[in-house]
């Protein structure tokens, strides 16, 4: 695990929370108890209303695919082993979109519109990444 | 930023190209020559320098920003200097600021210009900057994420919604290519056809490597004055006329809204044909630095010129290639010119007012009276229309 060799998420203080969430297998939403909104990616103040008073939400882990494309070719040396790989947008059922790979699936198979859910992969004893797989 | 108070009186280029035995100063020194000799100003008359920021190249940008450009080219009357960083939007910046110079007195004339030499970066190095320029490192990159990729996710969905097909993706590239053919600055001049797109190696689906862009090196420049100079100096002077502008989103999950980027482009459009005073119809030609054919068609389609989902079938059937009836991006964009970063934007600048002055060679357009252009940074994090014309309203 600690031989792992590409980019970490680079952390600010206020994501602190989702990361150590990912370790507990949750997918973690920035909340603010202000304004009601879910926030993604998270902020320091609320994009919204600007409120400090902001929470987290378990996120069901659940979504579709907006889009997606194959990466074949043209990635730094360190994401090389990983080819080909699936870079995906998936619009959660919380009302966010985040970015992630598509996993465990053919390639043949991915199409818009998908129902996918969320895995995660310790990267390193620090990160936990998160990805999809069809669901 | 008002009607005509800017003039485009000089210009000056070295051809993109591959060149590992050129410095970058050697092409500075011919680009900001050439353009100012172009404008008829001496080289002591020039009072302003802004730089187009080379921001793969943080030496180049070190040198220029701390003020370099006019005492290696012997600028004595030079009041000051300024390096701008809006990416793919920087020209359009330093357009703005050398206006703002102009019209406040700080400089009566300014020397804009670009440099950007891919050849003397490691391959390595350009990939890691084109992977983390404009990537966000906490939510994007870790994915192994790349602009061709970000790219390659719009253009997804696109097809998707509008069932636009391959075929019709891969036509832009050929109607940028017929413009480059014509073209002796540009770097992909090698005819291509849409079989020859869809062949090319796929990189990311479903974008092909010929609907990627090449790097080049590449510099240019332009001379900018006011009005009242600018009909003194030259019998073609090019009046900037107009200019609008939105901010979208800086990172692609933002872009919940998908009306967002062409509404975005559509009140930015009508804000700077009104302040123009001309509508679409007056329109010779779009000088457009996309990067990538998607961001045509996302163009054509925000300005109303073609429904949602039929631009593809548009350019297919020639109406933006040379000879169409809205000729697009006439140096070919950066898929056609090869890419310099942020110089496309500028050279795109320079080829408008190449157009407006009469001087476009082979792929000049005829009675070429008013260009609306258009320029964008990041991944569109902006989207801003400027209208060029041989007169003033």
């Amino acid at each position: 695990m600690n031989d792992y060799n590409k980019p970490l998420p680079v952390k600010q203080p206020w994501s602190e929370e989702f990361w150590k969430g990912t370790k507990r297998r949750k997918l973690l939403i920035q909340h603010c108890n202000d304004c009601g909104k879910n926030i993604f990616y998270p902020r320091k103040y609320c994009p919204e209303c600007w409120s400090s008073n902001l929470g987290w939400i378990e996120s069901k882990g659940t979504g579709t695919l907006f889009s997606y494309t194959v990466t074949m070719y043209g990635v730094e040396e360190k994401f090389m082993a990983d080819l080909p790989y699936v870079i995906a947008l998936v619009d959660l059922g919380e009302g966010i979109r985040v970015m992630s790979r598509l996993v465990n699936c053919r390639h043949e198979d991915i199409k818009c519109d998908i129902p996918v859910k969320v895995v995660f992969e310790d990267m390193t004893d620090e990160f936990t990444i998160f990805y999809f797989e069809p669901a | 930023m008002s009607r005509g108070k800017l003039a485009i009186v000089g210009i000056g280029e070295v051809a993109t190209g591959w060149y590992p035995d050129r410095t970058e100063w050697d092409m500075i020194y011919d680009t900001c020559i050439e353009a100012i000799r172009d404008s008829g100003l001496g080289k002591n008359d020039v009072e302003g320098v802004i730089s187009v920021n080379p921001m793969a190249q943080p030496k180049l940008q070190g040198e220029i920003g701390f003020g370099k450009v006019p005492e290696e080219l012997g600028l004595k009357g030079c009041k000051d200097i300024c390096i701008v960083n809006a990416g793919g939007s920087t020209t359009t910046n330093a357009l703005r600021l050398a206006e703002h110079w102009i019209q406040s007195g700080i400089a009566k004339t300014v020397l804009i210009h670009h440099c950007t030499k891919h050849s003397s970066i490691p391959i390595d190095e350009a990939i890691r900057f084109f992977a983390t320029a404009g990537i966000d490192l906490q939510w994007e990159y870790p994915f192994g994420m790349t602009y061709n990729a970000l790219i390659a996710l719009s253009m997804t969905r696109y097809m998707h919604d509008t069932k636009t097909t391959p075929e019709e993706m891969a036509s832009i590239v050929v109607a940028l290519n017929k413009w480059a053919q014509l073209d002796p600055l540009s770097m992909n001049r090698k005819p291509v056809t849409i079989e020859k797109v869809l062949a090319s190696r796929m990189v990311t689906t479903p974008l092909h490597a010929f609907e990627c862009n090449r790097l080049g090196d590449g510099a240019s420049a332009m001379v900018v004055t006011s009005p009242e100079l600018a009909k003194k100096l030259t019998d073609t002077p090019v009046y900037k006329l107009g200019e609008a502008v939105r901010y979208t989103q800086a990172t692609i999950t933002q872009r919940t809204d998908r009306e967002g980027i062409r509404k975005a482009v559509s009140d930015a459009a009508k804000e700077v044909l009104k302040e123009a005073g001309i509508t679409l119809k007056d329109i010779s030609i779009l000088e457009l630095y996309v990067a990538y054919p998607l961001g045509i068609v996302n163009l054509l389609e925000g300005l109303g010129i073609c429904m949602p989902g039929e631009a593809g079938k548009f350019i297919m059937e020639g109406n933006t290639s040379p000879g169409g009836k809205l000729p697009v991006s006439t140096m070919g964009d950066a898929v056609g010119r090869g890419h310099t970063g942020s110089g496309v934007g500028t050279a795109t600048y320079v080829e408008c007012a190449r157009q407006l002055m009469g001087r476009a060679g082979e792929r000049q357009v005829p009675n070429c009276k008013y260009i609306l252009t258009n320029s964008a940074g990041g991944s569109g994090m902006n989207m801003i229309w400027s209208v060029f014309g041989r007169e003033l309203k």
